[in-house]
Formats: structure tokens, sequence, C-alpha cells
């Protein structure tokens, strides 16, 4: 006998199901969507963080924004480390992948080495690029060694290098979650896929390019948009080693938005930045599903 | 056979036994609790040093009254205080900034004690010399209590010295003569950690000092004075030519504070201007090998005017206004910072209490800590400078400060460039009511 819309079995399932999912929405709105809102009305405002009174500004600290040059240069540098990192991480996690879905010997051992920068805490990798950084460091030294004195220099201290030389620590750290997840990816590529592309005479690259990319579509999507989300977060690297620094060389949003609302105390300016950060954020994020469902067949 | 009810009146009778002991051992519990005193401090959590040495002796010595401390990490006010005191829930006691920049907020908001009753009473007027009395009070209150006395100087390597042949020089003249012959074998002179920003502000709060002198820097801070003046747009200067001869080295701005001090100490480097606020971090791990390093007042660039000391009250010490125990916590402060026991740990500790250092007291403090307050001593009739000007203005105009020390390293901003910002986001900090006026105690 079918069960009708409103039987008390269907009933109690959906209470059931609005119990667990209500809990996690009342936990998700007092963690995250309560302060995201805070934040949005602190910024109509200019506070000290500690004064009893709020002074209304409404949208002043967003014109102040628009005509901050120092915000303006924080976004490009975002831009520019997005472009630096998801490039590095996506391309080079992808060859990596590929070169350890082949049956070597030591396979793991070359997998979680890949991956053992990942688990690092953001601060660790920081000061290790420091050291590796520094004038005296071990980058400078094994330029002298190799007899490549003439490119040694204050890497850190050099706007043009410093946040590319960020850049990289943070590559470093991270594009060992593009392997693993790449290297999912290419386990749950039908085999069968492999073997008739060798039968039609490709090599390895070819096979590479025909196969085991197109396999890979949404895998992409997904890498790319951790990678994006990822990128815009960067903070610790960049705050355990030049603070933004040299002249705002490697500031980037989250760096200002940190030293204006808190070091310097205007709560009100820090939140419209973390405002408009967020927009940003949300914006790249959804055209990035976007474009991802956009490849996706349609159900049905 | 016993009589019915007899379990029943020997229950009745057990049961208000039990409920009276329990009240009786609650009352007596609640009459014997001690009082706690919450302390916040800087500094990473579990850190062991000279204040807990005062406090464990205090607690031994007052078991009717506990201090309780916790280190929040390296920032302590805006991350962690602030929070705890718009909540309520703040410490009885912290460590804050002095004035007139730093903690108008904090007092503004009605979080911190007024202090004054206990000036005279606990005989801190003879005490606090009145420069400290001034940076921790307005409108006639005191708000805190000066923590340490901080200084900077010149370190330099006894062993370089002797090998060239240097003296310590004692005019401006001499020192360029000094850092010019070092120039030949060093490519770093004087070590200057410009990747921080904030090392740099300490040289430029000495030139900035030597040039106008202790009026110069007080008629800015307290008067009508301004940054933009000639005289500082002068001292900025003398530290671009400093650079620019390249006493700073290549690359200053790729260089940390830590990464530099440990330069100068390995002996790679010469010469540090810095200040007595390492010596704590950095005194164990040297130990007897302090004795290669020396200290010298820097010489004043201009001609005929004297050497003064650099001297900051690093930090404060503050009543939390809400604190159940306002007298005990003030009996506190007391203790750790003008008690004989407070005042030997301290400086033991190579921490300077504010007040005058008795002689017993100095004597242990390491031979070169000696010698730079004998220095300081020396040259006090001159009067003193500020060894910080970053501790005293708003975070707001130190922040431009930093930005604009090292746009003058990379040639993006000029000696008036650099001023003219400093006095824009001075005026826009005086504006938002981020300093304090002079202070000074209102006496009854």
């Amino acid at each position: 006998m079918r069960q009708r819309a409103s039987s008390p079995f269907r009933i109690r399932a959906s209470l059931t199901a609005y119990g667990f999912v209500g809990l996690a929405l009342l936990l998700w709105g007092f963690f995250v969507l309560r302060p995201t809102i805070e934040v949005f009305f602190l910024s109509l405002y200019r506070w000290d963080g500690i004064a009893p009174i709020r002074t209304w500004v409404g949208l002043d600290n967003f014109a102040k924004l628009a005509a901050d040059p120092i915000f303006w240069k924080a976004l490009g540098n975002n831009l520019a480390w997005l472009a630096m990192v998801v490039t590095f991480n996506v391309s080079l996690g992808l060859v990596t992948a590929a070169l350890l879905a082949q049956k070597i010997r030591g396979r793991l051992f070359f997998q979680a080495g890949y991956f053992l920068p990942v688990v690092q805490a953001g601060i660790v990798v920081a000061l290790t690029w420091r050291w590796i950084y520094n004038p005296d460091g071990l980058l400078n030294e094994s330029l002298d060694l190799v007899g490549l004195s003439d490119f040694t220099r204050g890497w850190l201290g050099d706007r043009s290098l410093a946040l590319p030389a960020l850049a990289l620590a943070t590559g470093w750290a991270g594009f060992g979650l593009a392997v693993v997840i790449f290297l999912a990816g290419m386990q749950g590529i039908d085999r069968e896929l492999y073997d008739a592309a060798a039968m039609d005479g490709a090599n390895g690259r070819q096979a590479f390019r025909h196969v085991t990319v197109p396999g890979l579509r949404n895998v992409f999507t997904v890498v790319l948009l951790l990678e994006v989300i990822g990128a815009f977060q960067a903070f610790d690297v960049i705050w355990g080693t030049t603070q933004g620094g040299p002249l705002h060389a490697t500031e980037v949003l989250a760096t200002y938005m940190f030293k204006k609302g808190i070091a310097e105390g205007q709560y009100g300016y820090g939140s419209a930045i973390a405002v408009v950060f967020m927009v940003i954020v949300l914006v790249v994020a959804v055209i990035s599903i976007a474009v991802r469902e956009r490849g996706e067949p349609a159900d049905g | 056979m016993r009589r019915p009810g007899w379990w029943r009146t020997r229950a009745s009778a057990a049961m208000v036994l039990g409920a009276v002991t329990v009240l009786v051992g609650a009352g007596v519990g609640s009459a014997q609790e001690p009082a706690t005193l919450q302390m916040w401090l800087a500094g990473p959590v579990g850190t062991v040093n000279a204040y807990t040495e005062v406090i464990d002796e205090w607690n031994k010595q007052n078991p009717d009254v506990q201090v309780t401390t916790t280190f929040m990490g390296d920032e302590l006010v805006k991350p962690a205080l602030l929070p705890a005191l718009n909540a309520g829930t703040g410490p009885d006691i912290f460590e804050g900034g002095v004035g007139p920049g730093q903690p108008k907020s904090i007092i503004d908001a009605g979080h911190t004690l007024d202090l004054s009753p206990y000036y005279s009473s606990l005989g801190w007027d003879k005490i606090i010399p009145s420069d400290v009395v001034t940076r921790t009070s307005s409108g006639g209150k005191l708000w805190s209590i000066g923590q340490s006395v901080q200084t900077t100087v010149m370190f330099y390597n006894k062993r370089i010295f002797e090998e060239k042949g240097l003296q310590v020089p004692t005019t401006w003249e001499e020192f360029l003569a000094v850092e010019e012959a070092l120039l030949a074998d060093y490519p770093t002179v004087v070590a200057l950690p410009a990747g921080d920003g904030w090392p740099i502000s300490h040289n430029q709060t000495a030139l900035w000092g030597l040039f106008a002198g202790p009026d110069g820097l007080d008629d800015v801070l307290y008067g009508d004075g301004r940054w933009d003046d000639q005289t500082f747009v002068d001292a900025t200067q003398t530290l671009v030519d400093q650079y620019t001869a390249g006493y700073f080295g290549p690359e200053p701005l790729a260089v940390g504070y830590r990464d530099a001090l440990a330069s100068f100490f390995r002996g790679e480097i010469p010469m540090v201007f810095t200040g007595t606020f390492m010596f704590p971090d950095f005194l164990p791990k040297l130990g007897e090998a302090i004795a290669d390093f020396g200290a010298f007042a820097m010489p004043n660039p201009v001609s005929g005017k004297p050497t003064y000391p650099f001297e900051s009250v690093a930090g404060a010490w503050y009543i939390n206004a809400d604190t159940e125990h306002p007298d005990e916590a003030a009996r506190f402060l007391d203790f750790l910072n003008f008690s004989d026991f407070g005042r030997a740990t301290l400086l033991r500790n190579a921490v300077v209490p504010v007040g005058e250092v008795s002689g017993e007291g100095l004597a242990t403090l390491p031979t070169i800590f000696q010698e730079i307050l004998k220095m300081n001593d020396d040259n006090r009739a001159n009067g003193s400078v500020e060894a910080f000007l970053d501790t005293v203005i708003p975070a707001t105009v130190s922040a431009v400060t930093y930005d604009g020390l090292q746009g003058l390293l990379t040639g993006d901003v000029t000696p008036a460039d650099f001023t003219a910002q400093v006095q824009a986001a001075w005026e826009e900090a005086k504006a938002n009511g981020e300093t304090m006026q002079p202070g000074g105690v209102a006496q009854p």
C-alpha cells in the first residue's frame, strides 16, 4: 500500500530530519551568521574596540576604503598571489600526481613526503622560509656555493621579489593537497580508456592529454575552488615573515584587515575591509561553482 | 525488638546532623577562602620570569590574598584584554601602554581604577619620578604604575673595536670615523633590522630626541609643536645619510630583529642600537659572553647640543575598575614594584623598576647594564628623552611611522614627506581623541 504524503511515518521522519538539520543550522547561525552580520553592522560605525559607545558613520568607512591606496595595493597583491599560488599548486600538483600514479617503488613514501608540508602549521612554514630567504640563509648560501653569487639578495626585503618568494613558500606548503586530490581522481579513471588509447598508438604524453586531463575535469574544479579560497585566505605565512612589508609589497587583504582592525584599533574600518573581502571571495566562489556546473551534463 | 519508628528517628537525626555539618563547613570554608587577584601579562604561556618570582613570594607572604597569573601570548591588549574588559570578565590587574597615546581608550571607557588614593597613602609620591607620573596619569588622576624603565644605547663588540684599535666615540664626528673604519671590513656596521618596521623607530626616536631635546619632544607630545618642524626633518635626514653611506648594510629591509641581534652577538656585526628590553631574553643565552660587549650613548649630531639618556617607561600596571579587591590589588602592586624583595628580584632579572635604584640593587645587574645606568645618570642633568616614541603615541601614528621609515630606505619617501605623514596622522589621532593631556596627580 502506498504511503500518503501526510502519513504519520513521513511526518515523523521529516521532523527527525529537521531536528538534525535545525541543530546544525542553529550552530551555524550562532557561530557564523551572527558574527558575519555583526561585522557588517560594525563596518557602519567608528569604534576603537573599548569605548562603550560606537559612533555611527554610515558608509564613510567604505568611502575611505575606496580612496585608500593601500587597500587597492593589498587587493592587487591578493590577485597576484592568487594567480601565482593557484597556477603553481594546480600545475605542479597535477604533474606530481601523474608521476605518483605510476607504479614505482616507494610511491607511498613520496606521497607522504609531498603531503607532509600540508599538515604543517602556517607559522612553521613561515619560520622555515624566513630562514631560507634570510640574507645569510640557505638560498643565498646555496647560490654562493654554486658560483651564482650575483643572484644572492635580501629576498624578503626586495619589494619586487618578496611577494613571489612568499607565494613560492605557500605553494610548497600547499601543493601536496592538490597532489592527493588529483591522485584520487586519477584512480577513478577507467583503466580501459588507457588501454584503448594505447591500442590507438597514443604515447604517455598523449594519453595524459586526451584521457587523464578530461577525466579529471570535475576534480579540477574542486581543486581550483579550494585553491582559490585558500589563496584569498593568505595570512599566516605573510604575517610570520614580512607582516605585509616592505612598504606593503606583501600586504594582502587579510593582513591589512588585521592591522587596521586589531593592531590599530580601527574596528569599524577593519570590518569594512572584512565585508568587502567577503563579497569578493563569495563572487569568486560563485563564479567557480557556476563554471563547474555549466560543464556538467543535465539530469534526467 | 525495637519500637516502630526507631529507624525513622535516627535517620532524621543523621540527616539534620549532616546538613548542619555541611552548612557549618561551607561557612567556615567561605570564611577561610582567600581573595584571588587574576593578573594578565603578555608573553608565551607558561612563562617564568621576574614577575612570577615576585608573585610566588607574595603568595607565600599573603595567604589571604592570592595572585594568579595568565600569560596571554605576545599580543595581550587588543585580541584578549579589550574583549574581556568589554564583557566584564577582565582580570583584576593587567599590563598596558602609557600616555599620551596608548591607554586613553581604556581609561575613557572606565575600565581602569583611579590609583590616586594610593599615591600618597602607600608612599608612591616619594618614589615614582615626576616624568613617569606624567606618562601614567591624566586629569589629575593616577591610572597606572610604570612597569620598568628601559633605555636605548649603541651596543658594540669590544673585540672588534680592540682589533681595529677603535675607541668608544664621544662626539658625532668620532662616531662617523668609527663607522667609516669598520665599513672597510664589515658589510654591515650598525645592525638595522628594518624587515620589522619597529626597530628602525629606535634610531629615529633617538635622532629626533637628540635634535629636539626633551622640551622639543614634549612640546609636540603635550603642546602645540609639530612633527613636521625642520628639526625633525633634519634629524630624519641624518638617519637617511647613515643608510646611504652604507653603515646599515646592503639589505636592512630583509633582516628581522632577532636575526640582526643574533648576528651582532655572533660577532658578525660590530654595533646595534637597541634597548635594554632585550636583556631578559638574550642574557641567559649569552652567559659570560656578555662581557664581550659594551655600550655607549649615541653622540649628538648637532654641534653644541648635549647627549641625553633615552629612557621610556615600558608599559604599566593597571587595576581593573571592576575588581572586588582594589585595596589588595594596590598592596600587591606596591609589593611588586616598591618592596625590597620586588625591586631586588626585578633588578636581578635585568628589569629596572621605576624610581631610584639603590647601590645594592645595582650590584645584582650585569656589568654592562650597570655601565648603561651609570652612563644615563651621568647625562641625566641634560634631561632625558623618550627611548621609544612608538610606545607613547597612538597605534595609528606608529603604523604610519613604521611605513614611512621603510619608505625612507626604499627611497619612496623623503624626510620632509615622512615628517609630514607623521604630523598628519598625529593631527587625526588628536582630533579623534586618541591622545591624553599632560598628566600629574591632583594632591588632596
